[in-house]
Parts: C-alpha cells; sequence; structure tokens
C-alpha cells in the first residue's frame, strides 16, 4: 500500500515536472514572438538597407549605422520636417493630457461631491457618449471643425479631444470613496469651493491622474485617422503622417524607415518604462469596471 | 424632493459649484459628441458634395439604398466581420492562457505582464511599418516560417495574396493587443479567493479539473468583458489597414468599413453617402456597447 502511494506521487511530480516546462517554454515563446518585432526595430535601425534585407537576418549590428537616423530626420528632400512633426505630436499629445486630466478632474469631482438639479442626468449623458465612438462622428466633426476655420491648425487637432467620458468615469469613481469629513472640515475653516479641489482634491488624487494622463497621452501619440482627415500642410503634421510619408516616398530605404520608427517609439517606451504601473493599472482598470 | 432646485445658505452655495464644475463638459460634449451624430444622421439624407457650393439635395433613404446595394460596402462589412472574428477569438483565447500561465508561476510575473503590454504602448502606425518589413518577401516572416516548417524558398505572400493579407493584418493586432487583455485577465484571476482553488485541490481535483470547474466558470464576467472589448477595439481598426494598402498590399481584401468611410469622405468628396456609413458603424458598435454595459452588470459572481 505504502509502495503504491510513493509510486503515484513520483508519477505525478514528473508530470508536472513536464507541465511546468511546457508552461515556461509557452511563456518565452510568446514573450519572444512579442518582443522579437521590436528588437528586430532597433537593430535594424543602425543597419544599412542591404543588411535589414539580408536572408538570414543579421540580428546583431556589425556597427552602429548612424546614417538612417540622419536621413530619417533629414527626409528624403532634406527639409527636416520631421522634426517639426515630432514637435507638433509633443504640443498636440501634451496639451490633450493637460486639458483631459483637468477637466476630467473637475467635472469628476463635481459630480461625485456635489447634489444639485439634473445631477443624475448630467451623468448619463456625458456616459451615453462612451456609446459614441469617434469614427462614426469623424466625418461631421470634420465639418464642424472647418466650419469653425480650425483644420490645419493645433486648436484643430486638441479641441475634439479636450476631454472623454472615461476620464471623467474614472475620475468620479475615484473621488466618490473620499471621505466628505474632510471635506466639510475644511469648508468650515473657510476654504473656498476652488481652493478644496485645488488643495485637497487634486494632490489626493495624484494615481488615477497619472494613470488618465499616460493613457491620454499614449492614444494621442498614436492618433492618425484625425491628423489625416484635417492637416493639409506639412509642417502641421504629427509622426504617425509623417510615417505615412515616408513610406510612400522610398519604401526600399529600410533601415531609414525602422530609424524613424525607432524614434517615434523611443519617448512613449520611455514613459512606459518609468511609469509601468500605471499603464498596466490603467489597462486593469477595465476589469473591475462597473456602469 | 431629493435635490431641491431652490436651496438656502451652504447647500445652494454647493449645488451652485458642482453645477459650475460640471458645466464646461456639458458644453464640449454637446458640441463634439452629441452634435455630430445628430448631423451625421441628419447628413446621411443629403447628397452632399464636399467643397461643391450647391446647397445639398435632399434625398430620404437614397444614400441606405445605395449602400445596401452596393458590393463595395457589402465587401467592407465582410472585411470588418472577417478581421473582428478573426483577431478577438484568438485575443481571448490566447490571453486567457497567457494570464492563467503568468498567475501559475512564482517567479517572473511582473517581467512577462510587462513584455506582453510593451507592443501595446506602441502607435498603430510603427507596428504596422515594422511588420510591413517582417512581411516582405525577403524579410522575418518568411524566414521564420520557413525554418520552422522546413521549406526552404518558399514565399508566403503576406501582402499579396487576398487571403494571407487577412490574416497579416490579424497577426499585426493580436499582436498589438495581446498583453493589454492579458492583464485584464490577470486581475480577473487574481480576484477569484485562493481558498476556492485550495478548497478544490483539497477535494481532490486535478490542475485541470480546477481550471474547468472552478477557475473558468468564476471568470466568466472577465471573458465576456474582453470578448466585447476587443471586437469593439476590432471594428475601428484603421491605422494598419491604411498602412499596409499604402505600403502596396491589394486594397479589396482589407478594406474595413472606417477607411471606406474615409476614403468616401476625403477621395470621392461623397459626404453623405460616408455619413450613412457611419451611422451604420454607429448602430453596430452600440449594440455591442450595450451588450458591454449588459454584460458587465448583470455578470458579477459571488463567491
Amino acid at each position: 500500500m505504502q509502495k503504491k502511494w510513493q509510486k503515484k506521487t513520483k508519477n505525478s511530480n514528473i508530470s508536472s515536472i513536464i507541465i511546468n516546462s511546457f508552461i515556461w517554454l509557452f511563456l518565452i515563446g510568446t514573450a519572444m514572438f512579442v518582443l522579437a518585432p521590436l528588437v528586430f526595430m532597433f537593430t535594424a535601425s543602425v543597419m544599412p538597407a542591404s543588411d535589414v534585407m539580408k536572408m538570414p537576418f543579421p540580428w546583431i549590428p556589425k556597427g552602429i549605422y548612424w546614417q538612417n537616423y540622419w536621413q530619417g530626420i533629414r527626409g528624403n528632400d532634406g527639409s527636416f520636417i520631421y522634426i517639426r512633426n515630432i514637435l507638433n505630436s509633443f504640443i498636440v499629445a501634451s496639451s490633450v493630457t493637460v486639458t483631459t486630466v483637468i477637466l476630467s478632474a473637475i467635472t469628476g469631482f463635481g459630480l461625485a461631491k456635489y447634489r444639485f438639479w439634473g445631477r443624475n442626468a448630467v451623468f448619463m449623458l456625458i456616459m451615453a457618449t462612451f456609446m459614441i465612438p469617434f469614427e462614426a462622428i469623424m466625418i461631421p466633426l470634420y465639418l464642424v471643425v472647418t466650419k469653425l476655420g480650425l483644420q490645419n491648425s493645433y486648436q484643430g487637432l486638441i479641441i475634439p479631444f479636450l476631454v472623454n467620458a472615461f476620464g471623467i468615469f474614472l475620475m468620479r469613481q475615484y473621488f466618490i470613496t473620499f471621505p466628505d469629513e474632510i471635506l466639510d472640515a475644511a469648508r468650515i475653516d473657510g476654504a473656498s469651493e476652488m481652493m478644496i479641489f485645488r488643495t485637497i482634491i487634486v494632490p489626493n488624487s495624484i494615481p488615477a491622474m497619472a494613470t488618465l494622463a499616460v493613457l491620454t497621452f499614449k492614444s494621442q501619440w498614436d492618433n492618425l485617422l484625425w491628423p489625416l482627415l484635417i492637416v493639409q500642410s506639412e509642417e502641421m503634421k504629427t509622426i504617425p503622417q509623417y510615417i505615412v510619408r515616408f513610406i510612400s516616398e522610398k519604401h526600399t530605404d529600410e533601415g531609414a524607415l525602422m530609424a524613424v520608427a525607432s524614434i517615434a517609439s523611443i519617448p512613449i517606451l520611455i514613459l512606459f518604462l518609468r511609469l509601468s504601473k500605471y499603464f498596466i493599472g490603467g489597462a486593469a482598470l477595465f476589469s473591475s469596471r462597473k456602469g | 424632493m431629493k435635490y431641491p432646485l431652490f436651496k438656502s445658505g451652504i447647500e445652494q452655495k454647493k449645488s451652485r459649484w458642482g453645477l459650475f464644475f460640471v458645466i464646461p463638459s456639458i458644453l464640449f460634449f454637446s458640441l463634439f459628441s452629441f452634435y455630430p451624430i445628430f448631423t451625421a444622421l441628419y447628413t446621411s439624407f443629403f447628397r452632399k458634395k464636399l467643397l461643391s457650393l450647391q446647397p445639398p439635395d435632399f434625398i430620404a433613404l437614397q444614400n441606405y439604398a445605395y449602400l445596401l446595394k452596393s458590393p463595395d460596402f457589402w465587401n467592407s462589412i465582410r472585411a470588418t466581420a472577417v478581421f473582428t472574428i478573426g483577431t478577438f477569438i484568438p485575443i481571448v483565447i490566447l490571453s486567457l492562457i497567457l494570464a492563467n500561465f503568468i498567475v501559475s508561476r512564482k517567479r517572473f510575473q511582473q517581467f512577462f505582464q510587462m513584455a506582453y503590454y510593451s507592443p501595446a504602448v506602441l502607435s498603430s502606425v510603427v507596428v504596422a511599418v515594422i511588420w510591413l518589413l517582417i512581411f516582405d518577401p525577403r524579410g522575418l516572416g518568411n524566414q521564420v516560417l520557413n525554418f520552422l516548417f522546413n521549406s526552404p524558398g518558399v514565399d508566403h505572400k503576406f501582402l499579396a495574396n487576398s487571403i494571407m493579407v487577412q490574416i497579416s493584418t490579424m497577426v499585426v493586432y493580436s499582436w498589438k493587443y495581446l498583453g493589454y487583455f492579458t492583464i485584464i485577465f490577470i486581475v480577473g484571476l487574481t480576484t477569484i479567493p485562493q481558498s476556492t482553488h485550495e478548497a478544490a485541490l483539497i477535494d481532490g481535483a486535478s490542475r485541470w479539473q480546477d481550471f474547468y470547474y472552478i477557475t473558468l466558470p468564476l471568470l466568466k464576467p472577465t471573458t465576456v468583458l474582453v470578448s466585447v472589448m476587443s471586437m469593439l477595439q476590432c471594428l475601428k481598426t484603421f491605422s494598419t489597414q491604411y498602412l499596409f494598402t499604402q505600403g502596396g498590399a491589394p486594397m479589396a481584401p482589407i478594406n474595413v468599413i472606417t477607411l471606406n468611410i474615409y476614403h468616401t469622405a476625403i477621395r470621392d468628396h461623397r459626404i453623405g453617402r460616408a455619413s450613412a456609413m457611419s451611422v451604420i458603424l454607429f448602430f453596430i458598435m452600440l449594440i455591442f456597447t450595450w451588450l458591454q454595459f449588459r454584460v458587465s452588470r448583470s455578470e458579477e459572481v459571488s463567491y
């Protein structure tokens, strides 16, 4: 009896070792599949085009071929327009991030901590905009922005994204748990509502605001469709548009193309590595989201 | 009278401040969300050309009638449906497996989460450009597949063949969003109390039985949520398909609905018809969003 039992444990030990190694292999294999294209981008960006398209691909560059970066920044026509386009992306993404965080916090605070006539209706209306995808309203939005004379301008790129329902919802949920007693204590001490917001609410909601900020910045950094619609001049284009242009101009110089892509990715990757908990926390928020 | 319209003293002051705090956002949403969606609906009943000085003609439902008869529009519906189904199913299954595997590890949990998530932070354009080079006839895609299947010299025509180019867009999208949904699953998994698993294991359940009879049913709300979210994400796809066609891939197989709206409005200048397509897209997505809300409300599990 004793022996049989021991044999069984031995067997299950072996099978659990097999399962364990399979799990590790699967995780590592997937990690390689996920990371290989990223590594490819960075290694190819420092290789001459002839090496990038060599079969098989030489994963380790022989030297650092900086000319790709120079060509990417200079552009095929030598106009250095990419620098301007990078600047545009920074201006638009940062402005949208700042306004989204501020407006979401103010609105979320108003909805969470004040009782006023029509509050629930306002909240329902804002949540209803969740159901209006940008892709469905981009054409009329384009007409609105053109009518306001804002096409081909920073205002035109920024204004349609000043705030969004997700941000307001996120901040409201965060503020609802904030103790009312602290706010009332501040009121008794004579603080105005604006002062309460600035000195009590803002400092206490940094994690939620940081999460919203990185998610907003990321999605604006990624925005291609809207600039495609309203920007015509090269000076007002953003990074994604420059990449589109670079492909159609000279599809052959793969090294320079990867340099352009690397330059576009480095800021957001640095942000991700420094603030990964906010990125991951932002994704995790959805699983606990309740309407 | 829960929220009296007229109040006195501090309550009234507070209620005015509340209104003051939400007014900027209300104005914003009125002008940049509600007004455009109603304009889209209104414009869809007109024959309206971009840059044309003529007043638009009212043509009632003719734009919709045209679309329902247009093979090009039905092709877009097909392309979008194929892309959505072909992308969200692998995403849901793979991220469910990965999340379970990661949670079962004692070490490197953080590393795997970060590694899988990293493509999601890149912009879609950069992602599309990287994969354009990988799918080049001389690129890594062919090299890796030929190495795995030991078939030297075969060109899989990732961007030329009409079926392969659809699969290619699915691979790109799944690659980008896999980690994102894995993290949502991980959060769902960690909310299942450890004691439930322990009870099952003490009762003699194998690891597989524990997964099948305990984890999977308790994870159902997360699974449904991930499914609907990834479907919504896929219905909105634009950049990958746009970049691929710019990079020389054939248009018809991957002419998804957003791409079609963009071309109809900007290249063909047919605002009325593009608006009708937008309204149809809006209603398709409305159904899915409504589903998402219903699901996240009703599917709560108690442990």
